[in-house]
């Protein structure tokens, strides 16, 4: 076998590869607009449920992830309460497809997300908005010309952790999903399924090293747009300490 | 005319404040004096719309803002009342001019009296469009500030101690701004303020808030007598504010001489024009500034010496307030010393002294507005 066979990525990887950052991508616009309403409603108002609502958005996090995955699959899967609905009305099937691997790390992925948008919108200066609406701006206008672009730091990090999260995510997907070479079988189950077969440890490896490769980058692109971010809302030299 | 009427009770952690504000005001300028946790604060934002009376109505002119028997509550957004805060708050993501126009931008053609450039020259701020927030200094953040709320044409303009935050040099280079917003705009305005000085820059309307409740209205030469007012004087930094008839200003000359009662003081006085000036004009001058005196001092290089009967003693901390009223008139003046003063001296109740006040620590407040 040549050297650079070592470094070479097989047609398989490649595709495992690809469907993970397809995932992630999908997983990242899914939750983005979702993630940051409840961020606003869990910052900005109360209601009743809000600690509910708050308990119910962060579970994922304290689960141990075939929880959340066993349950979409019982709501979602073919037999499922609404995948039964979806199948008889539409002829849709999630269970099983990419689309599931999407919702099943949205699902894990969107704590993180939520966490970050929130706290970047409570740290908002709500004596800003109220000069915003003083000056005769709808309450929506506010939000859209005052508070989204200075949380737009926290709410960049959120969707970052939320890729990085979902480029990782194993648990949910394998138990909703299931391991479908070509479908489902993201680069965490790839790097699984090389583990469980004899000589499989070299792409295994290979893998493990572009995981780390790109959840690397991403942290580091996190890291550059934040500074922007945070450049462009003119905090200019806070950067450092923040 | 802003015809105002509102109730309002909230629990706070002292207990339930309650406040109760009946008053029309017509005057273009009404400075709001009141110590802090009056509820000066809380009145303002009901009349912008930030909090919600109980009760009671507030019209602006002939518009309802807000009558809870006919269930108008205008949201803050459509009041169109300008506000200036002490915090600027301008938006750190949006240039001077961006800031400047954000309230503009979303205000119907129709109701633009104001223009973007002639806010921008009456401001002196052109130069400064470009800039982000965080680049202007304070005096100019105000500016800019003020121009911001401006350009939305308001109805009426909410100051809540916009200069607090500004040195004394600084704000001698705002004021003149507000006052051309005063004398060329014609809008409304109510002004909190803990500076009387600055106040009567503006004008001579003061309303003063204590525990929820205007305690008096009107103008302030009037109201400062009021008993009420009197007491509260020190903790509002209500200064001495004197009242003194122009007697001569020889041309060239730095000061003027005026009369109080019988008796004569000195004032620093730079004449804005070259043809003397004559009537009344009012100053402040500082507690702190102020010594007392059994005997009337010679070979001292102070001028003002006032003859005056003692009327209260007051310790405040290790300080002690003397309220004087000066021989042959109806004015009083405190003034502050220090404990071990007052025993040396024997001051109490009835004892007759004399003020001596240096003629710099005397400032001139706007002579027209009297």
């Amino acid at each position: 076998m040549a050297t650079d066979a070592i470094f070479t990525l097989s047609p398989t990887e490649v595709e495992a590869l690809m469907l993970s950052i397809k995932v992630a991508v999908y997983c990242t616009l899914a939750i983005c607009i979702p993630g940051v309403a409840v961020a606003w409603l869990l910052a900005k108002k109360s209601f009743i449920g809000k600690s509910f609502l708050d308990s119910l958005v962060h579970l994922p996090l304290v689960l141990p992830p075939v929880v959340p995955g066993f349950l979409l699959l019982l709501l979602l899967g073919s037999q499922g309460f609404i995948g039964k609905w979806l199948q008889h009305t539409f002829g849709i099937s999630i269970a099983f497809t990419w689309v599931g691997a999407v919702i099943a790390s949205a699902v894990m992925a969107f704590p993180l997300m939520v966490r970050s948008a929130r706290l970047a919108i409570s740290q908002v200066d709500r004596g800003l908005e109220t000069a915003a609406q003083s000056l005769g701006a709808h309450p929506f206008k506010v939000f859209a010309t005052v508070t989204l672009p200075l949380s737009m730091p926290g709410i960049i990090t959120g969707l970052i952790l939320a890729f990085s999260r979902s480029l990782g995510e194993f648990g949910a997907t394998i138990t909703f999903v299931g391991n479908i070479q070509g479908e489902t079988r993201t680069l965490p189950l790839a790097i699984y399924t090389y583990t469980q077969i004899p000589g499989g440890d070299l792409a295994a490896m290979r893998l493990v090293v572009l995981s780390m490769l790109i959840a690397l980058g991403a942290l580091m692109m996190s890291d550059i747009l934040e500074r922007k971010a945070t450049q462009r809302i003119g905090r200019g030299l806070k950067v450092e300490h923040d | 005319m802003i015809d105002i009427d509102l109730q309002r009770t909230h629990k706070n952690s002292l207990g339930d404040f309650s406040l109760d504000i009946k008053c029309m005001i017509e005057a273009p300028v009404v400075g709001l004096f009141g110590p802090s946790g009056a509820g000066k604060s809380t009145f303002l934002a009901m009349i912008a719309g930030l909090v919600k009376p109980d009760a009671g109505h507030l019209y602006l002119d002939d518009d309802c803002l807000f009558d809870s028997k006919r269930g108008i509550d205008m949201p803050i957004h459509q009041r169109r009342i300008g506000m200036v805060f002490q915090d600027s708050r301008l938006f750190p993501h949006l240039n001077v001019e961006n800031n400047l126009k954000y309230g503009f931008k979303l205000l119907p053609e129709k109701s633009k009296r104001l223009g973007f450039k002639k806010i921008v020259t009456l401001l002196e701020i052109g130069h400064l469009l470009a800039q982000k927030p965080h680049q202007l200094s304070g005096g100019e953040k105000q500016r800019v500030a003020l121009g911001r709320a401006l350009l939305i044409s308001p109805r009426m303009l909410l100051l809540d101690e916009p200069l607090a935050s500004l040195d004394v040099r600084l704000k001698q280079q705002i004021l003149p701004f507000l006052k051309r917003v005063k004398d060329d705009l014609n809008i409304p305005m109510v002004y909190v303020s803990h500076a009387i000085d600055e106040v009567l820059t503006l004008t001579s309307q003061v309303a003063i808030m204590e525990q929820g409740a205007l305690l008096a209205y009107g103008k302030f030469s009037e109201i400062i007598h009021h008993e009420r007012v009197l007491a509260l004087a020190q903790t509002l930094g209500l200064e001495n504010v004197l009242y003194a008839k122009i007697l001569t200003q020889e041309l060239g000359e730095a000061y003027l001489t005026a009369l109080i009662g019988s008796q004569q003081l000195y004032i620093p006085f730079t004449p804005p024009s070259p043809h003397s000036i004559l009537g009344n004009i009012t100053v402040s001058i500082a507690a702190s500034n102020i010594a007392l005196s059994l005997n009337k001092v010679s070979g001292v290089t102070i001028q003002n010496q006032l003859a005056c009967t003692v009327t209260a003693v007051e310790p405040v901390g290790n300080r002690v307030l003397v309220t004087v009223i000066l021989e042959a008139s109806t004015n009083h003046l405190i003034a502050e010393v220090t404990a071990r003063s007052v025993q040396d001296l024997h001051i109490g109740i009835g004892s007759k002294l004399y003020c001596l006040i240096k003629t710099q620590s005397i400032y001139p407040l706007d002579r027209t507005l009297d």
